[in-house]
């Protein structure tokens, strides 16, 4: 019941659109022979991700390794920063101007430096995508770990319970939505950086395909690989909403 | 907004007190640890090299400054109206919502190479990847606070004979405004990564520009003075929308 329903109404939509867009795009691409550099069609560039299949699929390997890993750094560091704040207020009170201020640089500014930093390997990439996702999860971590209220904590208190316990018992359990939510925004964000940071200068990954197709002037296979990146993120995007479905399911 | 209640004094001091700290630490820390000025040079070196790159620094944060904004003002327009548009038609939002969903987990940077293509390397490109990365939150949270308004006070206006205009501007619309002042908040944050973004894929002049100039020629200085500058421009553009909000929207002082 449930099911059906949902495929009534989210699932059937959006292939009909996606479905009716492709076959729009086709069309005019075919109708007004746009050039390849200008558009080139989405059949083609279906051809193009089957033609060179073996490079994306490796490049993708690769940027899906960076993203996965600093998106679970990230949570970590977010969620463990978020906790400590919430369990000593006046460390809440010295940091958070300093945490502001970070976060108040555009992220991508950051990226030349890691290169520098870090080399153009991995760990500059990696390193780019724990300093986006951490922060998502920070703010979203502390919103949700002040939800319950004064009242919930003063009664666990009077039980005997401390704020380590009050923490696990009361506070992580109300964070869960908020942190999920945090989560599915910080994937996407995870992917997208990732990809930037390899574009600045990298040894594989989407975003160096994207790079030196650019150069060569190949903009089937930047289709090609904007293509292969988003089916991957939009992949990780639904196994985050199953997740928050399955996770929290009181909300 | 606690803070400013207990005093405008204590508002300003403590943010103040915590930027000179940081200040001085920063100093400190280059210094005192003896780290190469290549990996973290002292916030004074930082400053020398802003000063001397000046001219060029504020060409570079106007420009920035321009298509960050140009991006914002059109992308947060069509959101809105795209927003409105879902909330009142609702065949459009079953056919359109779903895609706008999906597209935005298209990473959008990556068309930089072919939005050069396809606009020229002018302002213009920048200023649609800017848009392009605006629109979008504003789009859900104008759909999202339009669909939130209570349904009985719909039926209320309606009883006293309101017209569809009437419960539009009167009630929907001022109902949704904070929930767009939300997206609005984000999308200034997006249309300046956008815009920096966007210089990367060729221009002579902006922020973006000279990020990839100073990586080329690995001077750490000029990277972190460049730093600051994106800081300080975000922080600006976002206390400006923040401002707005709170006139606007005065009746919600929590947000």
């Amino acid at each position: 019941m449930k099911n059906a329903e949902m495929i009534w109404h989210h699932v059937l939509p959006l292939a009909i659109s996606l479905v009716l867009l492709l076959g729009l795009w086709e069309t005019v691409v075919w109708y007004f022979d746009v050039q390849v550099f200008v558009l080139p069609s989405p059949s083609a560039i279906a051809a193009g991700v089957i033609d060179t299949w073996p490079v994306l699929q490796k490049a993708v390997l690769a940027t899906l390794n960076e993203a996965l890993t600093g998106f679970a750094l990230g949570i970590a560091i977010g969620l463990v920063l978020a906790m400590l704040l919430v369990l000593v207020p006046p460390l809440e009170a010295a940091l958070m101007p300093v945490l502001v201020a970070i976060n108040c640089v555009p992220v991508v500014a950051y990226t030349p430096l890691a290169l520098i930093w870090l080399g153009i390997g991995p760990a500059s990439k990696i390193a780019m995508v724990v300093i986006a996702v951490s922060f998502v999860i920070l703010l979203n971590a502390l919103q949700g770990l002040k939800r319950p209220e004064e009242e919930a904590i003063n009664l666990l208190r009077s039980f005997g319970a401390g704020p380590l316990r009050i923490m696990w018992t009361l506070r992580l359990p109300a964070a869960m939505p908020s942190l999920v939510n945090g989560m599915r925004v910080g994937i996407v964000r995870a992917m997208i950086i990732a990809i930037v940071s390899e574009m600045l200068g990298a040894y594989r990954g989407i975003g160096w395909i994207i790079f030196q197709a650019t150069q060569q002037v190949n903009f089937l296979q930047v289709w090609a690989a904007i293509a292969v990146s988003s089916v991957a993120s939009m992949i990780l995007y639904l196994v985050l909403v199953w997740v928050d479905r399955k996770i929290v399911w009181w909300k | 907004m606690n803070a400013a209640a207990r005093g405008p004094w204590r508002a300003v001091a403590l943010p103040l007190g915590t930027i000179v700290a940081m200040a001085v630490l920063w100093e400190a820390v280059a210094r005192g640890a003896n780290i190469s000025a290549h990996i973290f040079p002292p916030l004074s070196v930082v400053l020398q090299e802003a000063w001397k790159v000046g001219p060029f620094l504020a060409r570079s944060v106007l420009r920035t400054f321009t298509e960050t904004t140009l991006g914002f003002v059109t992308g947060a327009s069509f959101g809105i109206l795209c927003g409105v548009a879902f909330a009142l038609v609702r065949p459009l939002e079953r056919a359109l919502f779903p895609l706008f969903v999906v597209s935005q987990t298209i990473p959008v940077v990556a068309f930089g190479a072919l939005i050069i293509i396809w606009f020229g390397n002018t302002i213009l490109s920048k200023v649609v990847i800017a848009f392009y990365l605006t629109f979008f939150p504003v789009t859900v949270n104008t759909h999202s606070g339009m669909l939130a308004v209570d349904p009985q006070k719909i039926q209320l206006m309606r009883a006293f004979g309101a017209s569809a205009a009437q419960i539009f501007w009167k009630l929907r619309f001022p109902a949704a405004l904070p929930t767009i002042a939300v997206a609005l908040r984000l999308g200034i944050s997006l249309s300046l990564i956008g815009a920096i973004v966007g210089e990367w894929f060729g221009d002579t002049v902006g922020l973006g520009v000279m990020l990839i100039q100073a990586m080329y020629t690995e001077s750490v200085p000029r990277l972190w003075a460049l730093i600051i500058t994106c800081g300080l421009l975000g922080a600006s553009l976002y206390a400006v929308v923040a401002v707005i909000e709170r006139r606007v929207v005065w009746w919600r002082s929590d947000a």
